[in-house]
């Protein structure tokens, strides 16, 4: 492969552009040839000169941008045969047509435009295939016809089986599905920017001209990480501007992929998956999230009479979060432990209402807690101060909403805290627990996503970074306090001595400060004998300050 | 004439026509425009001492609770917030002119001929995270910085104390407005059966005795009906006076009197309709439970020693700020909506290096055994906590100075809150102020800005917690000019 310079590489680019100029043109001329067989469009044909004086210097310079474009590699040699000869065969015969036709050699003529048609859509169909990818027209069609023209059905995706899915290889179920997506319609089969194949382990591993791009367990060498990282106006970021960009769950899983030694084969249910892994394996295994279905809430005007009635027989306190939410907050820590199980039950009827739940200090115990799973729009739960254990911390797990969970001075352990697996947890207390401190902190580090941080970290930087070159900023080095400023505003409004609206230009400086007057006659007036003119002076600037500070 | 001939004098006939008239037009026409309010009204509140107002919170609230930490008599936020190094070297220098700009002065500092600075003696470094800069007369506070969002640049227009604590308090400096803890049990209702929705401490003070006087309208509850005025627990012997039963008098026949004169209050409240009576019932009411709650609130044996040891070791002498700040938490885990401690005595007008210390000792590390338990129990994150005067103190000295004695004016163009907790971005310092920390330079925050903002946290949108006297919608952040949400504190 050698290397074309980056002019050729310029005009090279331009050749998708330009291609699409001659086949309009030439179908233009065959539409126009095939309507003139018919009597009332004889006249369709009268301009096919003129038609082909361009076709004719386009085609040709399309198909050198084309060969131009092919010098730069990357792509499938047997596609690229087939495209190029095409192509060429595609120019030359509509040349030949122009020259027959400057001959006046009708038929001829005809013929060999319609020969260069069907060169055409030969060639298009390959160029096509190298820049999409063979099965880019037909890879959505419907079934039947799918199979006629790719002559085999698409190889159906494995039926998503939850259970089967955790057995899978890491590669083939996490890490391909992202590459197939993001990479491989520049990087695959047809297409090999680079050298570079990313279409299975193998090719992954083999890495392409620039050397390696996966380096197992080190983030920081590699291209793929590094280039998919980069700022995306930097020109080797990959995948290029324009192009489908990576999310940053994916980006998480591969930079977790590329650390956990780039395994292949290993299984899913064989790996420590981090919360963000979790939840994109998840998503590809077509499983239903573990969340139990989420009940709307009613409509408060619906459920606050049942809340009212409910907190006067309870003797608790049930209130709106805000008029304009449905949702309810609950304090039944006040009437202590008079509020026990057979309440909490009752409390159920609220369901998917509830919000915020205080149970601080109350009689409920680990077998009445059952009633929780109902109210599964919880975002605070106030468990402290009562007696429940770990086996309490079960009916919370359908808790989806879950972000503040108070469970201090409760018989809580460090086997309790490790089955919370509530995803917005972000507040929870354990003081007076029988948690220990490092179950605590393992607890946390294991709900909290690292990488994300380190990434929202790095994007601070890079805005700032950004903010920083977005701004200019010019020294006047000092200015001498004492002497009057050349800019500075006149002290009055208007002129003392006319009255009128003042002229900045016309200014003098009396008792240290900038006085300015309509006119220069008003101004010599007051340079000759100012005192007539200071009470006006004197009022007209008060105004003006007051004016400022209101 | 008695008040009983007097108002049957005036049930004429054509009184009761007009009113009866207005009155059927009113409920009306108020149920057409808002048929919740029927609604309300027929489901029943029971006797629930305090419901919220309809359609209150505005919006989901971040904190639940307020305890309110005022110093009355304005601590010096130079010596203690606000450090001013560019002043070590001005020692005895007359304050500028420019800066004090005519600025209005108390009689007690007009009359000085000259204004000498008095840089501050004491020491400050930083701390937390966040590196905010502490007085050394705050050690504890200072740990737990990084809870804290410093206002440095808060001000107000009064320059004496009444109006200006009168001013913060209740949002008016003319007296007969309800106090913050007032609305907020009107608007908010409360949550605690057994006690108060609005308790107020008065603890005691180590420094100078002639303090400046407390007045209840501070906690009072103005035009707005009497039961969301706050309950001032004393400060030594009972907390609540006459909680006991006198001798000879059992529960039972308690009770027994007190259904007695509810059915009697009923009758007149009946006749005459003044919603005072009810709140007097209400009252009795209160009382009767608080003979329980009380006595359960105020025994702190089953408090363990750590939990004593974060406030500091007056926390089990009755009285102290300590013990009030204990108090206070115990007081909002009841379900109480607003807990206001006033500490008396910051007035430093001379000899502030012998007193403010004093002072100082009283609060700062029961502030962090406050904050710290709030914290460990996640009430922090439910509970704000405010902290601050009525204003500041003047860099200039007022009567002699000395290297190691000094006192200063009252200064109302700057001085020093913090606010700590719910929705606050804690490790924050906002504003700024001069050289001086005479005049504001950067983000000034009225006290009516410092007041909208604890509504804003609470859920309460300031404009439209209303109530109308005098012709007026009053509101707690006056009706005169605008307020705003100081949203660079918030998290």
């Amino acid at each position: 492969m050698n290397n074309p310079s980056d002019l050729s590489l310029f005009f090279g680019r331009l050749h998708p552009a330009l291609v699409h100029l001659p086949i309009g043109l030439i179908l233009l001329l065959a539409a126009a040839e095939w309507l003139a067989r018919f009597p009332r469009f004889k006249q369709a044909n009268a301009n096919a000169g003129l038609i082909l004086a361009f076709a004719v210097p386009l085609s040709m310079v399309t198909v050198l941008c084309g060969w131009l474009l092919s010098q730069a590699g990357g792509y499938q040699d047997q596609l690229l045969a087939w495209h190029k000869w095409t192509g060429i065969g595609t120019a030359a015969v509509c040349a030949l047509a122009a020259l027959l036709y400057s001959l006046d050699l009708k038929r001829s003529y005809r013929a060999c435009l319609y020969a260069s048609v069907l060169a055409m859509a030969v060639a298009s169909h390959y160029g096509g295939s190298l820049t999409h990818g063979s099965d880019y027209l037909v890879r959505y069609a419907p079934q039947p016809l799918r199979g006629w023209f790719a002559g085999q059905p698409k190889p159906a995706a494995p039926a998503p089986n939850p259970a089967d899915f955790t057995q899978r290889p890491v590669f083939a179920a996490l890490i391909q599905p992202v590459l197939q997506d993001k990479c491989v319609s520049c990087h695959g089969e047809e297409k090999a920017k680079g050298g570079l194949r990313l279409d299975s382990l193998a090719a992954v591993q083999k890495g392409g001209e620039n050397g390696p791009v996966v380096v197992p367990g080190k983030l920081s060498e590699g291209g793929l990480l590094k280039r998919i990282q980069l700022p995306p106006e930097d020109e080797d970021h990959m995948p290029p501007s324009g192009k489908n960009q990576l999310s940053a769950d994916e980006l998480a899983l591969l930079e977790w992929w590329v650390a956990a030694g780039a395994p292949g084969d290993k299984k899913l249910a064989e790996l420590k998956l981090p919360p963000v892994v979790e939840r994109l394996a998840q998503a590809r295994s077509g499983a239903a999230p573990v969340v139990a279905k989420v009940t709307p809430p009613k409509p408060l005007a619906e459920v606050l009479p049942v809340a009212d009635k409910l907190a006067e027989e309870l003797n608790i306190a049930i209130t709106a979060l805000s008029p304009k939410d449905p949702w309810l907050q609950c304090n039944a820590g006040i009437n202590g432990t008079n509020f026990g199980n057979a309440e909490l039950a009752k409390l159920a009827a609220l369901g998917p209402n509830l919000r915020w739940l205080d149970l601080g200090g109350t009689g409920v115990t680990d077998d009445g807690l059952a009633p929780l799973v109902h109210l599964v729009n919880l975002t605070r739960l106030h468990l402290e101060r009562t007696t429940i254990t770990d086996a309490a911390l079960a009916c919370l797990a359908p808790l989806s909403q879950l972000e503040y969970l108070n469970l201090y001075g409760t018989q809580i352990t460090d086997a309790g805290i490790e089955r919370l697996q509530n995803p917005k947890l972000r507040q929870l207390y354990l003081w007076q627990t029988k948690v220990t401190s490092a179950a605590g902190k393992a607890f946390m580090e294991a709900h909290t996503d690292r990488p994300q941080l380190e990434r929202w970290k790095s994007e601070i930087d890079q805005l700032q970074a950004r903010i920083r070159e977005a701004q200019i900023s010019v020294e006047f080095g000092l200015t001498l306090t004492n002497a009057p400023a050349t800019n500075a505003t006149p002290v009055n409004a208007e002129c003392p001595v006319s009255g009128k609206p003042i002229n900045v230009a016309k200014t003098l400086i009396h008792d240290g400060k900038l006085v300015a007057f309509c006119c220069d006659d008003c101004k010599a007036k007051f340079q000759n004998d100012p005192k007539p003119f200071l009470t006006k002076l004197a009022l007209n600037s008060t105004t003006s300050e007051a004016k400022k500070n209101p | 004439m008695l008040p009983q001939h007097e108002f049957l004098r005036n049930q004429t006939r054509r009184a009761f026509f007009k009113n009866t008239g207005l009155a059927a037009g009113r409920i009306a026409l108020g149920t057409l425009l808002f048929p919740e309010l029927l609604r309300a009204t027929t489901a029943g509140k029971g006797e629930r001492a305090h419901p919220a107002m309809p359609g209150l919170p505005h919006f989901a609230p971040k904190a639940r609770r307020l305890i309110y930490l005022f110093m009355n008599g304005a601590p010096s936020q130079m010596d203690l917030w606000d450090y001013k190094p560019k002043l070590a070297e001005m020692f005895d220098a007359d304050m500028p002119e420019s800066i004090r700009n005519g600025q209005r002065l108390t009689t007690m500092t007009s009359g000085q001929k000259r204004f000498p600075i008095a840089p501050s003696i004491y020491q400050f470094a930083p701390h937390g995270q966040c590196g905010t800069l502490v007085s050394e007369l705050l050690p504890h506070t200072a740990q737990v910085v990084d809870d804290l969002a410093v206002i440095r640049s808060v001000y107000t227009e009064a320059i004496n104390h009444d109006p200006a604590s009168t001013y913060i308090l209740t949002g008016n400096q003319v007296p007969g407005k309800p106090s913050i803890g007032a609305w907020l049990s009107y608007g908010l209702g409360s949550e605690a059966e057994n006690l108060p929705a609005f308790v107020v401490m008065t603890p005691r003070w180590s420094a100078k005795r002639d303090a400046q006087a407390l007045y209840q309208r501070l906690w009072g509850a103005g035009f707005l009906p009497s039961k969301h005025q706050g309950v001032a627990l004393r400060s030594s012997g009972d907390p609540v006076l006459f909680l006991n039963n006198p001798p000879g008098v059992d529960a039972v026949a308690r009770r027994t009197m007190l259904d007695g004169l509810a059915k009697l209050n009923h009758e007149t409240y009946e006749r005459s309709g003044d919603p005072e009576i009810q709140t007097r019932i209400a009252q009795y009411e209160m009382a009767f439970r608080m003979q329980t709650s009380i006595p359960e609130l105020t025994n702190i044996s089953q408090e363990p020693q750590s939990v004593l040891d974060l406030y500091g070791p007056e926390v089990t002498q009755p009285g102290t700020f300590a013990a009030s700040a204990l108090l206070a938490r115990r007081l909002i885990e009841r379900g109480v909506r607003v807990v206001q401690l006033l500490h008396r005595e910051w007035d430093h007008h001379t000899d502030l290096p012998r007193d403010l210390p004093l002072q100082c000792r009283d609060v700062d590390q029961a502030c962090k055994g406050l904050i710290l338990d709030l914290k460990q129990r996640g009430l922090l994150d439910e509970t704000l906590v405010v902290w601050g005067g009525e204003f500041g103190r003047t860099v200039y000295c007022q009567g002699e100075l000395r290297r190691d004695n000094y006192g200063r004016d009252h200064h109302p163009r700057c001085y020093t809150m913090w606010m700590a907790g719910a929705g606050i971005r804690g490790g924050t310092v906002f504003g700024e102020t001069d050289d001086f920390s005479y005049n504001i330079v950067r983000d000034p925050v009225h006290i009516r800005d410092l007041n909208a903002t604890i509504l804003h946290l609470m859920g309460i949108d300031h404009s439209r917690l209303t109530y109308t006297f005098q012709g007026l919608d009053q509101r707690l952040t006056g009706v005169d000019a605008a307020a705003n949400v100081v949203r660079g504190i918030l998290a």
